[in-house]
């Protein structure tokens, strides 16, 4: 045991050099945002084209032209180095320290960084296929159809031609506010166009955003119609003939209409950079190839990995303000990680280099990429979340957590097992403080009637309950276990209450074969806000083993 | 490294019947690397020895050690001092740890609890595969770094045999035919004439216990006897 070393504070000295990776509008923001706060900044942009970008998301002229002002701007900044078209290759370290190898024009080049910000772009996709359509020149996507507008001879044509325009939202995938906007926009166009009409097939109209029940209600004063429906209408495409035909909720007649146009809905989709970057800085993805995995316990613009933050459309679709919104959160972040380069970090997880036999066991599961190796297993305290699965992992118990070594939850385990209350079951429950902990403190708080013979062990996250306490609870004269973990997806390390539940299985396995009844260890996940279901929850154990005592 | 895996509990209460104080003895190299013999595995397997007997009438008692590695006699005198107290030692080391710490201790009963299976590759947490027979002689130079000792279900030195079907071996078409994948590999990197050649064959009759003696150890191991 370690705990010499425990509450030994390290000091790191950090690099004040921050790699942006993504030079779009959100990549721009933040190296102009870090390069004013004094550290020095590395940006590599992804992609050649910054307009194509803004036109996806549906800029303004006046906002194009400030983003355009700061392009200028961070390309004239002494504090920014730009890598032109840069891939990256790969990237070692940890927290404050971190090496990147980037291809560049041709040549590769390593570059510390103290900290990384990912603020790739997002694609636009068309979704014809999903209504059966075909690209045509009268059957084309939202983008095609801003092209047509944007166009002198287009529009005319559209104007002089009379035309009848169709547009189809919703049904293919949820939609956002971003992509109602661009549609809503060219509606707005068309019914200010002398003789043409502007139909909208609808499924939900998503109008979360500055400024668009506004707009959405303008176009229909202006004589937008608006079919909402709750399933796509049929559309026929035979050559130059479009017909649309549909159930009309609302007079309750099937309707057929003949549009000259048809509009159809696009999505937005992760850069198709997120996968290798994630790969090469070792970070999770989340859905639709988001950098960002759906977990409560994210603040904006963390990644599973301390010092990697993700911002703007690397992690969700977002538009520009909700963009620089994520810079400025991220500056903070920075801001506190990085602070003038120097700092004092006290380790939660010591490795005793004696014991350790380097399996890399560790290294492979933890969530949060903070172990790496020299000789012995090292684990960063910048990196470091703390959640332990690494020392329940480890096959020589050689990893100690601060306030949480072997030896202290030994004796904890052996004080809660052995507690005597008169005749009733003993019951250890083992709790994430992230969840049942507090559930469980509430359950008291509020007065539920619980076990008397019922004692809570605090452990950081269920992912550092051992099996071998689970056994020794029982060792020691516990009647019944109970491990309580947070809810599925929403573990605050990603994967501790899955190898929880994992340990569990194994432990179900180990009981009977030892011949001790299974339904005396259960496992269950809660949230924090559920006393009256842990009340629930310990009160049926209780009643359950009470039955095998009497 | 060496991978073993725990015996089935059943085997392992039988194997320590009658003994009333036993040591459970883990080892910190290879079995530990392939998460079976460490010092965890040792705690978890004391602690289910405990369960049991804790309804026994006559409980057993059980303790915990766990050297460096069991294949070293200098790290097995480490537990000189405690043997003594125990009837039998139950040891979570390969084969080769267990009988070493029975030769060290030779008046107490050393017990096995886990099978030694093979030595293998770390492909993930808790995921090992088999990789080499220690057959005495590698042909792993001709073959692309593929043993066709381990890998093929004849062990030939020369294929592949009338048994390749399609990518599989014949015992199973989820077995994939080592002769198969050492083609592929030698066509890779250009080597094919290296099929073409005569590996010759090991001398199976040459399989009774090995003693290897490192160049310029020889004198070494003379003036020490």
């Amino acid at each position: 045991m370690n705990t010499k070393q425990q509450n030994d504070m390290e000091k790191v000295n950090l690099s004040t050099q921050i790699a942006v990776i993504g030079g779009g509008y959100a990549g721009l923001k933040a190296a102009s945002r870090i390069s004013a706060n004094g550290y020095n900044v590395i940006l590599a942009p992804q992609h050649n084209d910054t307009d194509n970008n803004l036109a996806v998301l549906g800029v303004s002229a006046a906002e194009t032209d400030r983003i355009k002002a700061l392009e200028n701007d961070v390309a004239n900044d002494q504090n920014v180095e730009i890598l032109p078209l840069s891939t990256l290759l790969e990237a070692s370290g940890m927290p404050g320290n971190f090496t990147l190898r980037f291809e560049s024009a041709g040549a590769v080049l390593e570059k510390s960084a103290g900290a990384v910000v990912v603020a790739t772009d997002t694609a636009v996709n068309p979704l014809h296929q999903i209504y059966g359509l075909t690209p045509a020149t009268n059957v084309v996507s939202v983008s095609e159809f801003e092209n047509l507008l944007a166009s002198e001879t287009t529009r005319k044509a559209i104007e002089d031609g009379k035309k009848t325009v169709a547009f189809l939202v919703g049904f293919a995938h949820e939609g956002s506010p971003l992509l109602m906007k661009r549609v809503l926009n060219c509606v707005s166009d068309i019914v200010g166009m002398d003789g043409c009409s502007a139909y909208v097939y609808v499924n939900n109209i998503k109008v979360a955003d500055d400024g668009l029940e506004r707009l959405y209600t303008r176009c229909r004063n202006s004589g937008a119609i608006y079919f909402k429906l709750q399933k796509a209408p049929t559309v026929i495409q035979e050559n130059e003939k479009l017909t649309v035909s549909f159930y009309d909720p609302v007079i309750r007649n099937d309707i057929e209409l003949n549009p000259d146009i048809i509009v159809c809905e696009e999505v937005l989709v992760a850069d198709n950079v997120n996968l290798g970057l994630a790969e090469a800085l070792h970070i999770d993805v989340g859905p639709m190839g988001f950098l960002q995995k759906e977990n409560v316990h994210r603040l904006p613009v963390a990644s599973n990995r301390e010092g990697i933050f993700v911002v703007g459309s690397a992690r969700e679709v977002q538009d520009l303000s909700t963009s620089w919104s994520d810079v400025d959160n991220m500056m903070l972040r920075v801001r506190a990680l990085i602070g003038d380069g120097e700092k004092s970090v006290a380790a939660k997880a010591v490795v005793d280099r004696e014991k350790c036999t380097i399996c890399l066991t560790c290294y492979r599961c933890c969530p949060h990429g903070a172990i790496s190796w020299d000789d012995k297993a090292v684990i960063s305290s910048l990196a470091c979340q703390g959640c332990g699965i690494c020392a329940s992992e480890c096959p020589m118990d050689a990893i100690q957590l601060a306030d949480f070594t072997d030896a202290e939850m030994t004796d904890r385990i052996k004080a809660a097992a052995s507690e005597s209350a008169a005749n009733a079951p003993k019951i250890v429950a083992f709790c994430c403080q992230n969840s049942a902990y507090e559930a469980g403190l509430a359950a008291k708080a509020f007065g539920h009637q619980l076990p008397a013979g019922l004692q809570l062990i605090q452990v950081p996250c269920a992912g550092k309950i051992d099996i071998h306490y689970i056994l020794n609870a029982l060792v020691e004269g516990a009647d019944g276990v109970l491990v309580l973990a947070c809810h599925t997806g929403n573990c605050k390390s990603e994967f501790g209450n899955t190898y929880a539940k994992w340990r569990i299985n194994d432990a179900y396995q180990k009981l009977e074969q030892v011949g001790i009844e299974k339904d005396r260890l259960e496992f269950k996940t809660l949230a924090s806000n559920m006393a009256s279901d842990f009340a629930r929850i310990v009160i049926d154990m209780e009643k359950r083993i009470g039955q095998k005592k009497g | 490294m060496i991978v073993a895996e725990r015996k089935p509990f059943d085997e392992i209460k039988e194997l320590i019947q009658g003994y009333k104080k036993v040591l459970v003895v883990g080892c910190g190299t290879c079995v530990a690397v392939c998460l079976t013999g460490g010092e965890k595995e040792v705690g978890v397997l004391s602690a289910e020895l405990k369960l049991v007997n804790k309804t026994a009438s006559d409980p057993a008692s059980f303790g915990e050690a766990t050297v460096q590695r069991q294949c070293d006699f200098e790290f097995l005198d480490e537990l000189k001092d405690i043997v003594g107290e125990y009837d039998a030692l139950l040891s979570m080391a390969c084969g080769a740890g267990i009988q070493f710490l029975a030769e060290r201790y030779p008046e107490i009963p050393v017990l096995p609890a886990v099978d030694t299976v093979f030595i293998g590759v770390n492909k993930d947490v808790g995921w090992y595969e088999e990789r080499c027979k220690a057959c005495g002689s590698c042909a792993l130079g001709m073959t692309g770094g593929i043993c066709p000792v381990t890998m093929c279900a004849k062990s030939l030195f020369n294929g592949p045999c009338g048994g390749t079907n399609q990518e599989s071996c014949e015992i199973n078409k989820d077995q994939p035919c080592a002769w198969r994948m050492i083609y592929e590999r030698l066509a890779k990197q250009g080597r094919l004439d290296n099929i073409i050649k005569i590996c010759p064959p090991n001398d199976w009759r040459n399989q009774k216990p090995q003693t290897l003696i490192q160049p310029g150890y020889e004198e070494r191991k003379t003036a020490v006897e």
